[in-house]
C-alpha cells in the first residue's frame, strides 16, 4: 500500500483525473511528473484532484505548472480540483502564490472534469 | 506550557529526508501550543528550506542536512543548515532540476521572522521563527512576488495583479 499514492482515473472517458493523495514534495514530485506525462499523453483533458492531498510544496507546483503549459499547448484542458474543505497544507501555498484563478483550481471534481473537457478539444486554438 | 526538548537532526541531504523533518516538526509542535494554521505554515517553510539544501547545496555530491528546533516562550525557531557551496539562488534556477525560485519567498511569507546566512564554500543557514499565535499574517507583510506569465511559466519577480488595487 503506497502511503502517498498518485493514480490515474479514466472513468470520465476523455478527461483523465490524476488523483493525488497524502503528502507530496521533492521526493514524490518525479513520480507526479511521470503520471502527469502519462495523463497528457492520452490526448484528452487533464484534471489533477488534490482532494485527498494533505501537503504539497513548490516542487509539486512546479510539476503542475509544467504539465499545465504542455497540456494547453497541445490544446488539452487542464484543471486542478480540491474538495469542499481543503487542507491548510494545500490551500495556503495555492493562495499565497495566487495560482487559484490561473491554474485554475475549483472545489469540485465533476466541475473540474467538465471545465477540462470544454477548455480542451483544440477549441482554445 | 510544557517545555519541549531542543531537537537536533542530522541526515543525508536527500529528497526522502524532507518528509522525515516534517514528521519531527509535527511531533515537536504537538508538545507546544501552536495554532493549526501556524503549524501548516511551519511545515511548508521548513520543507522549502530543506528542499533548497537537497537540490542546491551540494551540486550533486553527498552532504548533510542539519535541522535544529529550539523552543522558547515566544515560539519555535528552526535552523536549516548545510555545508555546501553557498547561496546561489539565481544559478540554481537555471539548473536541470526544475525550480520555480519560490523557496525563499515562501519561507519569508510563511514565517514570523527569517534570516539567511552563508557565503560561498561556507554553507548556508536559514533561520525561521514561528510564534505560537499570530496578530497578523506574515504573508500579507511579505507577499510572494511573481505570477504566471503569458507563456505559462512562473515569472518570479513579476508583479501580480490584485483586485485590491
Amino acid at each position: 500500500m503506497e502511503a502517498n499514492p498518485i493514480v490515474l482515473d479514466d472513468a470520465a472517458g476523455d478527461v483523465v483525473v490524476v488523483v493525488v493523495e497524502g503528502e507530496h514534495d521533492i521526493y514524490t514530485a518525479p513520480t507526479l511528473r511521470e503520471r502527469l506525462d502519462e495523463a497528457i499523453g492520452r490526448g484528452g483533458g487533464v484534471v489533477v484532484d488534490l482532494t485527498g492531498a494533505t501537503f504539497v510544496d513548490s516542487s509539486v507546483l512546479g510539476a503542475l505548472l509544467d504539465a499545465r503549459r504542455r497540456a494547453l499547448e497541445a490544446g488539452q484542458g487542464f484543471v486542478v480540483s480540491v474538495g469542499a474543505s481543503v487542507e491548510p497544507g494545500v490551500q495556503r501555498i495555492l493562495d499565497i502564490t495566487g495560482l487559484v484563478p490561473v491554474l485554475p483550481v475549483v472545489n469540485d471534481r465533476a466541475a473540474a472534469i467538465e471545465t477540462a473537457r470544454v477548455n480542451g478539444n483544440g477549441s482554445g486554438g | 506550557m510544557t517545555a519541549a526538548p531542543d531537537v537536533h537532526l542530522t541526515m543525508p541531504a536527500r529528497p526522502e529526508g524532507v518528509a522525515v523533518v516534517r514528521q519531527a516538526l509535527a511531533g515537536m509542535a504537538d508538545a507546544l501550543a501552536f495554532e493549526a494554521a501556524v503549524l501548516a505554515d511551519m511545515k511548508m517553510a521548513v520543507s522549502e528550506a530543506c528542499t533548497n539544501v537537497v537540490v542546491h547545496a551540494y551540486d550533486g555530491d553527498q552532504g548533510t542536512l542539519e535541522v535544529d528546533m529550539l523552543a522558547d516562550e515566544n515560539g519555535l525557531t528552526i535552523r536549516v543548515r548545510d555545508h555546501g557551496t553557498g547561496i546561489r539562488p539565481e544559478a540554481a534556477r537555471s539548473r536541470d532540476v526544475p525550480a520555480l525560485g519560490l523557496g525563499l519567498p515562501l519561507i519569508a511569507a510563511l514565517s514570523d521572522a527569517f534570516t539567511l546566512q552563508g557565503s560561498a564554500g561556507q554553507g548556508t543557514e536559514v533561520r525561521m521563527t514561528f510564534h505560537y499565535a499570530r496578530d497578523s499574517d506574515p504573508a500579507e507583510e511579505n507577499p510572494v512576488p511573481g505570477t504566471l506569465g503569458d507563456d505559462g511559466r512562473w515569472a518570479p519577480g513579476a508583479r501580480r495583479e490584485t483586485s485590491a488595487g
